[in-house]
């Protein structure tokens, strides 16, 4: 097969696949559910194919054997095949790959997991067609190609979360009024882009951002790729998103693959199609990290687990912003693989908080707990995935956070504003790392451990469709950390983003041969020495009679930390959404249709004045 | 193999423990001598572990099992590979496995998420109420630590490698020699305060006051590993300080003494600070580290700047 039937393959089949769903009845869920999962196995198996081959640039324009050579149709086609323009090179297809992988691994889940109440229409059509659409955007090398392919996904993304009560339509609302005007802008962007005369495809674009005009193209197009992948302040349809759309929507569109999109076309934006100055680098770095303490420390004040894990979707992405940001190959693979790795342990959370959700039925932390007695699968994975965000060692998150660290070191020794500015942007996303460890604890704890209600005595953990999907996507987690800087970097990363010198050293695979040998040997200790020995009581609460109620809320944690003067201000300010630029926006919108209803009351003495005046004016401008 | 044996035997969890336990007898008998009491002797804190290892272990009826077990394990591995990673470029060993600045500051912080992490697997309330002080705390004295580091690689000349920042140091004197460095020296020692739950920051165990805390429900073997690693870290963290602010170690004649004076100095140092101080509420730990620590250490980076 050629690469060109390949990556016909990756967009036209899932793209089709949702279309044919489209015909089948919504009684038949399982048969839609089956056959999508089967479309999105091969298209798994198409992207594995397409990752092996070599970078070319691919014109997919077919049928045109079908026109007579001599037909004046083929002038037509011959100007319409710079649009159709298609670019396979390694960053597309790294993308690709994991698009497929997610599409898979998710709507195996979404088949165990949807249930009637929140099922969105056609579900899985749409699911499908988004698949299909992110492919096309991520291999398409015309700009005008891939706002097409771009702009549907906001669609879709709308078309995942189910109105069906008034906070999750409005939500649905904003995120599609967020998204479409990002994309509104994007345009604008391309628009001044080819009034400055450049090429329209991205890899002959190499704009240097010299004057204005240039630096609002990239402005115009850099809220594109931010509101997509959630970075402040575009972040604010992220959270609500995650608050009330189905977990497996939340998992595949903002965990997933909007991260793949937004960063992808972000890494294109830095180091393809602009050549950014140093006071560019700078501001974007200032949005990394603020987007990284921002998302974090909002995250850390919430009492809806959802909602919790939107606010650290948003967090996430400043460490990639950073990391692209820095433009060195070293802070450039850090992004890339942090990208990777986020996708996969947020997806994976929230496959968990949709379990916990399903089972429970419950949106907040302190109406949960102890549920690792009955859960112990996703415990474990909630585990992993919680440990490999926080940037434990020898867990993936940890892996690629070092590579920006050190990419952040590195870049300290350049000459610019930004680079002398380097100690600010490592402590505070390392402090940002810290923070996120903080509000896992929250998370884990508030869910999983404690104790246990007796309504969730009989919850079962034992859905094969519910939990390989978890196991898959915690196995990764852990394999890309272990095999990190052996491999995952050296085979993976590297080919996208150039060679590159370490500062400092992490030897992946020997630390966690250790930390399995010491498991073992825990393991071994508790056997031999402990073996019977072990006795259960009830907890020791100063020889009093333990009473469950009598405990320490984990949702209330952090209460002394969002109390401190300067944070109880920034709080405040952030409930009454001042922050949220959704808010704002709609705030100056109404403010201005008030004004201008005021205008119109209606009275006729009112208008004649108005006529008058106005005339006056004219009058005066001519005279 | 022979990193197995860097992990296990020298300079991982064998020497570590041994060198740990004394530095530990240490600091114990000073305290007594402080209030005139006999104090320990010298092989107590070994004696305490293998007591501890004999002794039945309770786990509560509340408690996520496997995790509050696990936890100490995990404990004890985080300190060992740090203890690791730290001696490894001291004792010139190298072809052992290495790990640089940022890697040793993340393991170093393993042993203090897992006591919270199995404090809060215990399901004990009061366990509860010491996790939740105790990452308190950590959110306060990790962002002084950072910047700490920040000042350290930045004075290093933007490398990581603790090879290289001995080696600088060896050459060109240790960084405490400079006013940043003595600058430097304050916030960092606070944070081994702090990360080593002493007093004035032991407010996660602080056993008058909540019965031990996070440790409250960790008995019998889990208490002897949770013991293990705090031995650990007592070798750990004023290693780490020496490594780089103090010029490191040197194992050859007379620097053998000065090296062992350096560490037995620091030791002293956190238990004179431990026995003088009444203990801190989170609040108040909270404002000493992100307002006067990181003044500090924000005065010495810039200094730092300035080649001073």
């Amino acid at each position: 097969m050629s690469t060109q039937n390949v990556l016909h393959m990756v967009i036209i089949l899932p793209v089709l696949a949702g279309m044919v769903l489209f015909l089948i009845p919504r009684q038949y869920f399982y048969t839609k559910g089956i056959l999508a999962c089967l479309a999105a196995l091969i298209n798994l198996v198409f992207s594995v194919l397409l990752f092996g081959r070599s970078s070319e640039m691919i014109n997919i324009c077919v049928g045109k054997e079908l026109i007579p050579a001599t037909s004046a149709l083929q002038a037509v086609i011959a100007q319409a095949e710079s649009f159709m323009m298609m670019n396979s090179d390694g960053l597309g297809r790294l993308i690709v790959l994991f698009v497929g992988l997610f599409t898979f691994v998710i709507c195996v889940y979404s088949l165990g997991y949807l249930f009637s109440r929140t099922r969105p229409k056609h579900y899985f059509s749409w699911f499908m067609i988004t698949a299909g659409f992110s492919n096309g955007a991520v291999m398409a090398d015309h700009v005008l190609l891939f706002i097409f392919f771009w702009g549907i996904l906001g669609l879709t993304l709308y078309k995942l979360v189910r109105g069906h009560n008034s906070l999750s339509a409005s939500a649905a609302k904003k995120t599609f009024i967020l998204i479409g005007a990002s994309d509104g802008i994007m345009i604008l962007g391309v628009a001044l882009i080819w009034h400055l005369g450049y090429p329209l495809s991205m890899s002959s674009m190499s704009i240097t951002t010299g004057n204005a005009l240039p630096v609002a193209a990239f402005i115009c197009l850099v809220i594109g790729a931010f509101t997509k992948a959630g970075a402040f302040p575009f972040h604010s349809w992220v959270p609500d998103y995650a608050s009330y759309a189905p977990a497996s929507s939340s998992a595949f569109m903002p965990a997933s693959l909007d991260k793949l999109l937004g960063i992808y076309f972000i890494a294109r934006l830095f180091n393809q199609m602009f050549i950014l100055n140093e006071w560019i680098t700078l501001v974007m770095l200032i949005v990394g990290v603020s987007t990284i303490i921002i998302g974090v420390m909002m995250a850390l004040v919430q009492h809806n687990y959802k909602r919790l894990l939107g606010y650290h979707a948003v967090s996430q992405v400043g460490y990639m912003v950073t990391g692209f940001a820095l433009g060195t190959p070293l802070g450039i693979a850090g992004g890339l693989f942090h990208m990777l790795n986020n996708a996969i342990y947020k997806s994976g959370l929230f496959l968990v908080a949709g379990r916990v959700e399903r089972h429970t039925g419950r949106n907040m932390i302190e109406d949960l707990g102890g549920l690792s007695k009955v859960m112990p699968v996703t415990f474990f994975a909630a585990v992993v995935f919680s440990l490999a965000i926080a940037g434990i060692p020898p867990l993936n998150g940890f892996a690629s956070k070092w590579l920006i660290y050190q990419g952040i070191i590195e870049f300290g020794k350049g000459e610019g504003v930004a680079n002398q500015l380097w100690i600010v942007w490592l402590v505070l996303a390392m402090f940002g790392s810290a923070l996120t460890l903080a509000s896992f604890v929250k998370f884990l704890s508030g869910i999983f451990l404690g104790h246990l209600k007796d309504v969730y005595l009989t919850i079962k953990d034992n859905r094969f469709l519910l939990c390989a999907p978890q196991i898959l996507l915690a196995a990764l987690c852990i394999v890309f950390g272990v095999f990190a800087a052996e491999w995952v970097i050296p085979k993976i990363i590297v080919s996208v983003s150039g060679e590159f010198s370490y500062t400092g050293v992490w030897e992946s695979a020997t630390v966690s041969l250790m930390v399995a040998l010491s498991i073992i040997l825990g393991l071994l200790i508790y056997v031999l020495f402990v073996g019977k020995k072990v006795r259960i009581d009830k907890p020791f609460m100063l020889g009093e009679q333990a009473d469950h109620r009598a405990g320490f809320p984990v949702a209330e944690f952090y209460k002394t930390i969002s109390e401190t003067p300067f944070l109880r201000f920034m709080y405040k300010a952030a409930e009454k959404k001042y922050f949220d630029i959704y808010e704002v926006a709609r705030g100056a919108v109404l403010g201005v249709s008030k004004g201008l209803s005021w205008l119109h009351q209606g009275i006729l003495p009112v208008y004649m004045i108005w006529i008058i005046a106005g005339l006056l004016i004219m009058l005066l401008i001519v005279m | 193999m022979a990193q197995v044996f860097y992990f296990f035997i020298f300079p991982g969890l064998l020497f570590a423990s041994v060198a740990g336990g004394f530095l530990s007898w240490f600091d114990r008998k000073l305290t007594a001598r402080l209030q005139f009491r006999v104090g320990p002797p010298m092989l107590q804190p070994f004696y305490d572990f293998v007591k501890l290892l004999a002794k039945e272990t309770i786990v509560s009826s509340e408690a996520a099992k496997s995790l509050f077990l696990m936890a100490p394990v995990f404990a004890v591995t985080g300190a060992c590979l740090s203890c690791v990673l730290i001696f490894i470029p001291v004792f010139g060993i190298g072809n052992g496995f290495q790990g640089d600045l940022i890697v040793i500051f993340y393991l170093m912080m393993v042993p203090t998420i897992s006591y919270i992490i199995g404090a809060l697997a215990s399901g004990n309330p009061l366990s509860n109420l010491g996790a939740s002080r105790e990452i308190k705390l950590l959110i306060g004295y990790e962002f002084s630590m950072l910047l700490v580091l920040a000042a350290i690689i930045l004075k290093a000349g933007n490398t990581v490698s603790i090879h290289d920042i001995i080696l600088l140091q060896q050459q060109e004197g240790a960084f405490i020699g400079s006013l940043s460095g003595v600058l430097l020296f304050i916030p960092l020692m606070m944070c081994v305060q702090a990360k080593l739950a002493f007093v004035p920051f032991d407010l996660a165990d602080a056993e008058t006051e909540i019965a031990g805390g996070i440790f409250l429900e960790f008995s019998g073997l889990t208490l002897a590993l949770a013991k293990l690693a705090k031995y650990i870290m007592m070798l750990v963290l004023p290693s780490f300080v020496i490594v780089v602010l103090l010029g490191g170690f040197r194992l050859d004649g007379i620097h053998i003494l000065w090296s062992l004076l350096k560490l037995i100095g620091l030791v002293l140092l956190i238990t004179l600070v431990r026995n003088t101080n009444p203990r801190l509420t989170v609040g108040q730990s909270l404002r000493f580290f992100f307002i006067w620590m990181n003044l500090i250490a924000v005065v010495a980076i810039l200094l730092a700047y300035a080649g001073l």
